[in-house]
């Protein structure tokens, strides 16, 4: 696994994609994101990802949000939050806990980001608050905000969409 | 109902609990989950779930902000923290209060006071309640086999620093404590920098009993009799039963008497239970801790006095007074819980997460099942491996365990590894069939007894 110095992975999305290869029945995932690769396995003598994958076996790329992964195979008739898909080859800013939502600073100021607007991996794009204690949220993603699918000032659940982002060619 | 709408923070099987018994109280139930739980039963049950955050419980159910922020963000009135996780932490119960939230326990610092080891001995002395006799400081061995003969053999010597069963040693005879005196007082001395040595009743053969208790935190306290959980691994209960058939009735009055003037001298709010240890072969009890919260075992309680614990839970938060008199509580009948797992009897009791591809626990008469799985259901590896609990009730302890043998034979569960062998080789036991049991019988004699039966 390497590490490169512009990919968007964070440390807590490995921990987060480890802990969604454990809770699935997969045998093993195979995530590239740039020059991040990770490579997880049940077998102990495994060696790494297939590269020509046979058919109903492909890897699972981070091409959407990680989080977006699990709730494939949850059932959705009790999924807390119903939401609008994904547009096509779009992608989207997630909560990454229950709060409430700010688009703006303070009260009063502009938001962070406007539809439109171009946002690289580093930009803020909201506030999370939880008792008065506001968490700024990075995109994770280069690209043009598409859609602000969450309303400022209400709360928000964890892994809900906050935002739909076209991503940079 | 001064309740309108609750806010559940715990999961498994006492969150679903929690979810039907305010619904049933026509209370609005909300649960809060992680993201590994939005499928769980709790979820499906409550009028309305949310995902506070992703599965490690420090970033969803252990985070006392984000439960309250919940609350407020979900217009709840209320919270109920179930069992474990924040229920003990006074923390949660004070920032409930802060912002106007009833807390479904008793008041923080009635927790905050029980939670120190120390304090919640202080109170119990001060109640008249007894604690282990022991000494203070002892200097040398002349005063220690002074001390031991008042005591009674066989005594626990301790360092008073000490931790790990360093410095410490059982003493049955006078020679004992001559031949390891020095060696352990020297030993605490290096281990601790502190050689100050001090000295307990050992308790050789002893039942871990307690008493559920009720306050209105208004000045009335009830109790609901006592349970028996003898059989322990790891002091994790595994078998829980009410009453405890093996105590003489003048003694449980004695304990039932202690724990309620306990309980009444915090002017206690809420569900508690009172922990003593029982010293079979002197015939006496002595305090060890008071857990405020309502507990795992809560439901043999509840088999043999007829009453549903965590609606009353919520009667006395939401302020009604208990309109209940000790008379108001039979103790009829005999009730036996035992405590289903996810986790490998033969491999060390590794925990065995996964897919439940077949849930069909027990029904029938006398057969209650307390649990959050079913056909399909994902036990999650994050959190404790208990899937549920089979509690069965009876005339009597024989009837009981004769029900209970039939129960676990019928119990099925595919597609995972429990303790379902282990739970049927005890019911088997002529130990626990004949109640000779002790809080070591199950690693010193049945857990070795199961696993040669294997060979």
């Amino acid at each position: 696994m390497t590490t490169g110095k512009h990919t968007p992975v964070k440390p807590q999305d490995i921990e987060n994609l480890i802990e969604i290869f454990k809770q699935s029945d997969w045998d093993e995932m195979h995530v590239q994101v740039g020059d991040f690769e990770l490579f997880l396995s049940n077998d102990p003598n495994a060696t790494g990802p297939a590269r020509a994958a046979p058919a109903g076996t492909a890897p699972v790329a981070l091409t959407a949000a990680a989080p977006a992964a699990p709730t494939a195979k949850t059932s959705t008739a009790h999924a807390p939050v119903t939401e609008a898909p994904i547009p096509d080859g779009m992608l989207a800013i997630r909560a990454p806990n229950l709060g409430t939502f700010y688009r703006a600073p303070k009260p009063g100021a502009p938001p962070y980001v406007e539809i439109g607007q171009h946002i690289d991996a580093d930009t803020e794009v909201c506030l999370i608050e939880v008792m008065k204690l506001f968490a700024p949220v990075c995109a994770g993603i280069k690209g043009t905000v598409r859609e602000v699918r969450a309303q400022d000032g209400m709360m928000v659940e964890f892994d809900q969409i906050l935002f739909i982002v076209e991503p940079a060619a | 109902m001064a309740i309108s709408r609750v806010l559940s923070v715990n999961r498994g099987e006492i969150a679903a609990r929690v979810v039907r018994a305010a619904q049933a109280l026509g209370i609005e139930a909300v649960q809060a989950v992680s993201v590994a739980d939005r499928d769980s039963l709790a979820a499906r049950l409550a009028d309305r779930c949310v995902v506070l955050g992703p599965a490690p419980s420090r970033l969803s159910y252990l985070d006392p902000k984000l439960l309250v922020h919940t609350a407020l963000a979900t217009g709840c009135d209320a919270l109920h923290p179930g069992y474990g996780f924040l229920s003990e932490r006074a923390a949660l119960a004070s920032l409930c209060d802060e912002h106007g939230i009833t807390f479904v326990g008793p008041r923080a610092e009635t927790i905050a006071a029980l939670g120190d080891k120390l304090e919640a001995k202080a109170i119990a002395r001060a109640a008249g309640v007894p604690l282990v006799p022991g000494t203070d400081r002892i200097a040398d061995v002349a005063s220690a086999q002074a001390a031991a003969e008042e005591l009674g053999y066989p005594v626990l010597i301790k360092a008073s620093a000490g931790g790990g069963g360093r410095g410490m040693f059982i003493a049955r005879t006078p020679e004992d404590i001559a031949a390891g005196f020095d060696k352990a007082s020297n030993e605490a001395r290096e281990a601790f920098g502190d050689d100050t040595m001090y000295m307990e009743r050992y308790v050789e053969n002893a039942r871990h009993v307690e008493v559920q208790v009720f306050g209105d935190g208004q000045g009335r306290v009830v109790h609901f009799g006592e349970r028996d959980c003898s059989i322990q691994r790891r002091y994790q209960k595994v078998f829980e039963e009410a009453p405890c058939a093996a105590m003489p009735n003048a003694l449980r009055a004695q304990l039932h008497r202690a724990a309620v003037a306990l309980v009444a001298s915090l002017n206690y709010r809420n569900a508690g239970t009172v922990e003593f240890l029982y010293d079979v072969d002197r015939q006496a009890i002595y305090f060890i801790e008071v857990n405020a919260r309502i507990q795992v075992e809560h439901p043999v309680s509840e088999q043999i006095t007829g009453y549903d614990l965590v609606q009353l839970q919520f009667r006395i938060a939401a302020g009604e007074p208990l309109a209940l008199t000790q008379a108001q509580i039979p103790l009829r009948g005999h009730a036996i819980e035992v405590r289903l797992n996810a986790e490998d009897p033969y491999h060390d009791f590794r925990p065995s997460p996964g897919r439940i591809a077949h849930w069909a626990p027990p029904r029938g008469a006398g057969i209650r099942v307390d649990s959050h799985c079913y056909d399909g259901y994902l036990v999650p590896p994050f959190y404790d491996s208990m899937i549920g609990k089979l509690i069965v009730t009876a005339a009597n302890r024989e009837a009981c365990v004769e029900r209970l043998r039939a129960a676990l034979d019928r119990c099925e569960i595919g597609g995972l590894t429990t303790n379902l062998p282990l739970l049927r080789y005890i019911a088997r036991h002529p130990d626990f069939v004949h109640n000779h049991l002790n809080t070591r019988w199950l690693e010193k004699t049945g857990l070795p007894a199961f696993g040669a039966q294997q060979e």
